[in-house]
């Protein structure tokens, strides 16, 4: 039997800096077996939601699961509750919802992107990337009124109009990031860091990604055809032209080209949620308290994230059950690193876009 | 979303003959706490490509039964058997305590018994 070494990867790490351990068992350079701990930062936001909070809060409370996907999470919530109490919201209401939602999608991509560039040791790239997000927490601000955190799903719809001032910044912003990330486009083609150097390197294959779940871009990257924009109809994505991007390598690069193309897919939506946008209020008055369970589902950045909620007819629930991406995809990241070089790791981890403030709820 | 009940004896066949891992899709395993010591388990399965089509298999269970294990079936399923474990105190079947919560920090918080 040959010599093994074990070499930890986190809690804290240079290339991920949220609190996540990876124990690589090693030989020579390559990693035969791995385990992961998750459980750094736990905050019961579970328990809080039926012991805490009411009902009509917890849009709130869940949006503190994480930053970067706050729309996804409240509005998972949100739905959930509209699912209990009945009743529709107004066609304006579910496309602004559209808009926040794909706007979220963009800059986190745009994070995972530059983080990837980071790992890669092109450090002028991660800079340029990081600047050009400013461009969409911009509008985020405008629209919600933070850069991140927002509060902006109500039940019954949301908390501000738009107005043709900031749909017309929000437009030309748009089209500024469309313009670069279609030059990041030809670096993560053509240039030897980003291409070349990550090719084949943390591939995950399309048999395997159906046998481990796998969801979100690392799915698609492999082929997988899994987008729960494609599997719901509480908003009209294919109104606004949704599109599934895929491609079939399922290593990192074939990540990267994912994000890519589903940012300018985003940017396009975003663009048509503007234009068709209708008249009308933004609110609508649901009456009454939840009762019965509902299990929704949304397509957060890093993928598929489901709220199940169950009502009693009181104003505390019974049961929030938060599936974050991340959480899901800790079996599938572990066995994406079996067989690849302890080097390649951080790199690796890094293209999972792991979000561990949504893992330790 | 469709609710099918089954018992612990009977989870693991129920979910075998049903589950086409390139046609469905393991969500998560969900907890629920009842009265009276009892709570009630959900595997809970979508159907990949259709619009929101959802299976809940459950069974109702006391806080000391075991519930079997489906890793076997379903790879993924290990990370949230060791969270059920955790957040209510149950024991599932090679599934280790502490994924989340350390020894001093108050156990099975979404049971009807935290402590």
């Amino acid at each position: 039997m040959k010599k093994t070494i074990n070499i930890p990867l986190g809690s804290q790490h240079i290339s991920l800096l949220e609190p996540v351990r990876f124990k690589f068992e090693c030989e020579n350079e390559k990693i035969i077996s791995v385990d992961s701990d998750v459980g750094f930062v736990h905050r019961g936001i579970e328990r809080a939601c039926t012991t805490k909070f009411k009902f009509d809060a917890i849009g709130y409370v869940v949006a503190r699961v994480c930053g970067l996907c706050a729309i996804t999470h409240s509005l998972s919530y949100t739905a959930a509750v509209e699912k209990l109490l009945g009743g529709e919201i107004t066609k304006k209401a579910k496309y602004l919802r559209i808009l926040l939602l794909e706007l979220d999608r963009i800059h986190s991509h745009m994070l995972c992107l530059s983080h990837t560039c980071e790992n890669a040791g092109f450090e002028a790239m991660f800079m340029r990337i990081m600047g050009d997000r400013e461009l969409v927490m911009e509008i985020q601000e405008l629209l919600t009124g933070n850069r991140v955190q927002f509060d902006y799903i109500n039940i019954g719809g949301v908390n501000r109009d738009i107005n043709s001032e900031v749909a017309k910044k929000i437009i030309e912003n748009l089209y500024e990031v469309k313009q670069r990330v279609l030059g990041y486009m030809d670096e993560f083609t053509n240039n030897w860091s980003l291409s070349l150097k990550f090719k084949g390197i943390g591939a995950l294959s399309l048999d395997d990604a159906y046998m481990f779940n796998a969801i979100g871009p690392l799915a698609r990257a492999s082929g997988l055809n899994i987008d729960v924009r494609n599997e719901i109809d509480y908003l009209p994505f294919n109104e606004v032209g949704f599109a599934m991007q895929t491609q079939s390598e399922g290593d990192i690069n074939a990540r990267n080209i994912v994000r890519l193309h589903e940012i300018l897919n985003s940017i396009l939506m975003c663009e048509n949620v503007l234009s068709g946008l209708p008249e009308g209020a933004i609110f609508t008055k649901l009456k009454g308290k939840p009762n019965g369970e509902a299990i929704v589902r949304f397509e957060a950045p890093r993928g598929e994230l489901m709220y199940y909620v169950k009502g009693n007819g009181s104003a505390m629930l019974e049961r929030v059950r938060i599936k974050t991406p991340t959480f899901a995809s800790i079996p599938v990241f572990s066995h994406i690193f079996v067989g690849e070089n302890y080097a390649d790791a951080p790199a690796i981890l890094a293209s999972f876009d792991p979000c561990l403030s949504c893992t330790a709820k | 979303m469709k609710k099918i009940k089954v018992s612990l004896e009977s989870v693991r066949e129920e979910i075998e003959s049903f589950y086409d891992y390139k046609k469905w899709h393991f969500l998560t395993l969900n907890g629920l706490a009842l009265a009276e010591n009892r709570m009630e388990v959900q595997w809970i399965f979508s159907k990949y490509e259709a619009l929101d089509e959802v299976i809940v298999y459950y069974a109702e269970i006391e806080y000391t039964d075991i519930i079997p294990s489906i890793v076997d079936m379903v790879p993924s399923a290990i990370i949230s058997q060791r969270e059920i474990v955790d957040m209510f105190g149950v024991k599932v079947d090679g599934s280790e305590k502490g994924l989340y919560l350390d020894e001093d920090s108050m156990q099975r918080p979404l049971s009807g018994c935290a402590i």
